[in-house]
């Protein structure tokens, strides 16, 4: 789901750089000293995520895990998912230098949206956390596809259509990270209820 | 038995999911597999052949290339084959600027030098329509070294050549086409865990003081 270089409009690739430092620097200084090893794991598992590759039939699908950075994280998903993403640019080459920006907003703000919905909809009980981490599983990769097909939107494409294809090449992805981050949450909350948010 | 209800469900509710996620995964397979393209491109008896792939070899099925010359006007462009490739006649020799636009933002550049293309000249389909006197002038032109060598030997070598070399040149491809390494992966970690130390660091002292 990372955009390439060259895809975007330059003024929307500065804009959108501009626009990821605002979100990344607030989300910094919210950040506490305490959280930072969890950051530091969590961002870690997203930036090795993109190589795992689930066998899905005849073909295979990878991982995004934007909803359940997001639930762990709260705020501090923001800056992780862009640490995340620039390691992952200049490591494996996924994206480009240029649409890093874009691709921290287009990443960045559903973790950011679903780390809300599960802090809102989670109750004390697991089955509470369960539909919740589900939600915020399922709602991550969603945003982000509709996030895509808005950046590409600036470059001339029809929305709409980027948008269906994005959504239906990304279902699998959304229902394997619903279940992921429903259990991963679920347990947290039963052996290790500080470490969420 | 309210968490054997729950185990039910969780069981229903997993298998409904991978029910449709493999339903829906053969549409857009390619699409949630690749974040990034690889575009290959080599000169082979008179014509450009290219291959597109996502990491880990997946051919890029109907993306679109697009051919430019060292002036940026498009020359032409055209759809990927199953197997990721798509080939035209050589033009003649200019830097060409292969472009693989893939869908959904994924987008690659592939330069092929000038040079590349002066060899495979004499092949295309271009040197066909030309004079039979030309093709000797040429090779006298290019191989200043070896002026002995006559029109058909030199065509004959070259088709050998291209023969021998494809292999050399699929292997190449596929060298550039691999995933992560073990290395790329680890150091990303190390950098990952490294930085928010450092970062835990400057708060603690900050905490201190």
């Amino acid at each position: 789901m990372h955009i390439s270089d060259g895809v975007l409009r330059p003024e929307v690739s500065v804009a959108a750089y501009v626009a990821a430092a605002a979100v990344t620097g607030l989300c910094m200084r919210r950040m506490r000293t305490e959280e930072m090893p969890k950051v530091a794991v969590v961002t870690s598992a997203f930036f090795v995520a993109s190589l795992v590759h689930i066998p899905l039939g005849p073909t295979s699908v990878h991982l995004l895990l934007i909803g359940l950075v997001g639930a762990l994280l709260g705020s501090a998903a923001f800056p992780s998912i862009t640490l995340g993403l620039i390691l992952q640019t200049l490591l494996f080459g996924y994206g480009g230098i240029t649409a890093l920006g874009a691709n921290s907003l287009m990443m960045g703000l559903p973790a950011l949206v679903a780390g809300w919905i599960y802090r809102g909809l989670r109750g004390r009980d697991w089955g509470g956390h369960m539909a919740a981490g589900f939600m915020a599983g399922a709602l991550g990769t969603t945003l982000a596809a509709v996030f895509l097909a808005l950046l590409l939107m600036t470059s001339g494409e029809d929305f709409y259509g980027v948008a269906r294809v994005a959504l239906l090449a990304h279902l699998p992805v959304i229902g394997i990270e619903a279940l992921i981050t429903a259990f991963v949450v679920s347990f947290l909350g039963k052996v290790k209820p500080e470490l969420l948010p | 038995m309210e968490d054997g209800c729950r185990g039910l469900l969780h069981k229903v509710v997993l298998g409904g999911f991978f029910l449709v996620a493999f339903l829906l995964g053969q549409g857009g397979r390619d699409a949630a597999y690749a974040h990034r393209v690889n575009l290959f491109a080599w000169v082979e008896g008179g014509k450009v052949h290219t291959e597109s792939r996502f990491p880990g070899g997946r051919p890029v099925k109907g993306g679109r290339v697009l051919v430019y010359n060292a002036a940026g006007v498009k020359l032409l462009e055209g759809k990927t084959d199953e197997e990721g490739r798509f080939s035209f006649p050589a033009p003649p020799p200019t830097d060409l600027k292969i472009v693989l636009e893939a869908g959904m933002g994924h987008r690659t550049v592939w330069t092929l030098k000038a040079q590349e293309l002066g060899e495979a000249a004499p092949h295309g389909p271009s040197s066909q329509q030309t004079t039979p006197s030309e093709p000797p002038a040429a090779s006298h032109r290019e191989a200043g070294g070896a002026p002995a060598l006559g029109p058909e030997f030199r065509g004959l070598l070259e088709e050998v050549l291209d023969r021998k070399l494809e292999p050399l040149q699929r292997e190449l491809a596929a060298l550039r086409q691999q995933g992560p390494t073990f290395r790329e992966i680890f150091g990303g970690i190390g950098y990952i865990l490294g930085l928010l130390g450092v970062a835990a660091w400057a708060a603690s002292r900050k905490k201190g003081r």
